[in-house]
């Protein structure tokens, strides 16, 4: 695999350099490969050449990252879970996945009914780098997605989806990370997101700083800016929201690339963030994690290249290899200038949910393009093609919402919400935006005030906390609109949450 | 304003973000003390305190408070 080869050439040729800047301390690239190459071994004498999916708790920590490249080495796939999601969520990962082992850094494991590599006591072994053969249908990772059943969904990426994303990265000329960047790593490593953010600064010898998880995020990514001297910036567009009040204070001139991703990017906080940076060319990127994190991305310019949609900032148009497609309710194309659901065709593609396939005949079809079949994903959001073969965002399809950037599917909060009620009584999730421009989620009760405390406990322990709402609201009656549904837009202003 | 009404106009502002009045504030507490307080609350908690105390803070302050007693000193320094 040839992205799997350049990891390895990178590790070699940048031996002295830094590889990752954790919580003020430094770690070089020769580190890295002490590290990879112990962890590898542990792997090879300890799981069965069989055994391809292979758990990791996503610690912030130098063995963590090593996991993930001793992981490819050796020819395996990491399926990632995160230390402060509830452990019975991440055993439900293991469960799908029928995971036997796991790869854990933490002190003492929590993991009983699997078989833990700890990363962080192994024995010291010859550096070994050379990567084993992997065929492209092999999985490199397998990451969950919040589902409507109240079960995660997980999301199968193959070295083929992930070479796919590296050759169209590469051959964009206007983004090219070199050994002397510093760039900022402020994902979970179960979000894909996190993917480009360590791949692409491996690949060309640069150095990562991550965020403490004990940190107020937004003031620490300032300080890392100011007094690391940040190059490259990758964020969810929430992180300027927060941290709007503060631009006029503001100056990096160091910054050379800041691309954002992973929810709508409003023109107006564009510009004024666009005034923080003054050297930087801005890119708003567009993938869901079905397609390997990108698919392609729209290059912002403050003065000449601003299109917006209602405000939101286009997406460009599809990177090397990827098809983009909008279609009707039959899934036939529309013309230039209609709303429709975006789909996308090309390498980068999932094979597919995990082991679901109800879901995967709703999300996926194909269709003749050029004499030769092809297969899309369909991704929820509503887009438009303009004139100049510009894709615009216009909004979700259905109830699926961004949350700090994860996605979230509200019907999986009302599931567990209601599985625990005292009173079988209706729950309606909601997305309310806060007086900074971003979504929070609420729950709207219709009943008489009851004590909620036990149902908030429940969920804390079936959900990562971003999923938990923040707010609760009790509806003696629901407004319903005319046909009989919920008028969620009207449940909305229940919440006065300014 | 004395300290202790610092104190309890900035308990007013935790308890208004957080929704819960199930801590206790002092010079060394941490986000880790308390319930909820995290990156966005914390955000919350700052414009909220900065709406009730009439000021403005800056960002170099801000970033290195780490404690509750930092965000007293920072007040105190602001009226």
């Amino acid at each position: 695999m040839k992205f799997v080869k350049k990891l390895q050439e990178s590790i070699e040729n940048h031996s002295t350099g830094n590889v990752l800047c954790i919580n003020n301390t430094f770690y070089t690239y020769k580190d890295f490969a002490v590290e990879i190459s112990k962890i590898r071994s542990a792997i090879a004498n300890t799981v069965a050449e069989s055994e391809k999916l292979i758990g990791l708790v996503t610690n912030d920590d130098l063995q963590t990252y090593a996991s993930i490249i001793a992981l490819w080495f050796e020819g395996k796939a990491y399926v990632p879970v995160n230390p402060s999601t509830p452990i019975e969520r991440n055993t439900k990962v293991f469960e799908l996945t029928e995971t036997k082992y796991v790869i854990d850094s933490s002190k003492t494991s929590i993991y009983k009914n699997q078989t833990v590599i700890p990363s962080s006591t192994l024995e010291n072994t010859e550096i070994n780098l050379e990567p084993k053969e992997v065929s492209g249908d092999d999985l490199a990772y397998i990451l969950f997605t919040s589902g409507t059943t109240g079960l995660p969904k997980g999301v199968p990426i193959t070295f083929d989806n992930v070479q796919g994303l590296v050759n169209a990265i590469d051959a964009e000329p206007e983004f090219n990370l070199v050994s002397s960047d510093r760039c900022l790593q402020m994902f979970e490593l179960t979000f894909d997101f996190s993917v480009v953010t360590y791949l692409f600064p491996i690949l060309g010898g640069a150095c990562m700083y991550t965020i403490p998880k004990s940190a107020i995020k937004y003031f620490y990514i300032f300080k890392l800016i100011k007094e690391q001297k940040l190059t490259v910036l990758t964020m969810v567009p929430s992180i300027i929201n927060y941290l709007r009040p503060y631009f006029p204070e503001i100056n990096a001139p160091d910054v050379r690339y800041c691309s954002f991703g992973g929810g709508a990017l409003h023109s107006d906080i564009a510009r004024e963030w666009s005034d923080c940076l003054p050297n930087c060319k801005i890119f708003n990127y567009y993938g869901p994690t079905e397609f390997t994190v990108y698919s392609g991305f729209y290059p912002y310019h403050k003065e000449t290249d601003q299109k917006a949609h209602n405000g939101i900032i286009a997406i460009g148009t599809p990177q090397k290899d990827t098809l983009y497609l909008v279609v009707n309710e039959n899934n036939e194309e529309v013309p230039t200038g209609v709303t429709g659901e975006l789909c996308l065709g090309g390498p980068q593609i999932t094979p597919g949910y995990w082991k679901n396939e109800e879901r995967n005949a709703i999300s996926f079809f194909t269709r003749e393009e050029k004499g030769k079949q092809e297969r899309y994903y369909k991704t929820g959001d509503l887009c438009f093609k303009d004139e100049e073969g510009d894709f615009l965002y216009v909004g979700r399809a259905d109830f699926q919402v961004k949350i700090r950037g994860y996605r979230v599917e509200l019907a999986e909060i009302e599931f567990h919400a209601k599985s625990k009620s005292p009173k079988k009584v209706n729950m309606v999730a909601l997305d309310i935006t806060n007086n900074l421009g971003n979504a929070e989620l609420g729950l709207a009760i219709e009943s008489d005030e009851f004590d909620t405390a036990d149902i908030f406990e429940y969920m804390k322990t079936k959900m990562p906390d971003y999923m938990v709402p923040g707010h609760v609201r009790f509806v003696k009656e629901f407004p319903h609109s005319i046909n009989g549904k919920i008028n969620r837009k009207e449940l909305r202003t229940y919440f006065d949450i300014n | 304003m004395n300290k202790e009404e610092i104190f309890s106009k900035v308990k007013e502002a935790f308890v208004t973000v957080l929704e819960h009045d199930n801590f206790q504030l002092t010079d060394t507490t941490t986000a880790d003390d308390v319930d909820g307080w995290e990156s966005i609350t914390h955000m919350m908690i700052i414009s909220e305190v900065e709406k009730s105390f009439g000021i403005k803070f800056k960002l170099m302050d801000l970033m290195n408070m780490n404690n509750v007693g930092d965000l007293i000193r920072t007040i105190e320094s602001e009226l």
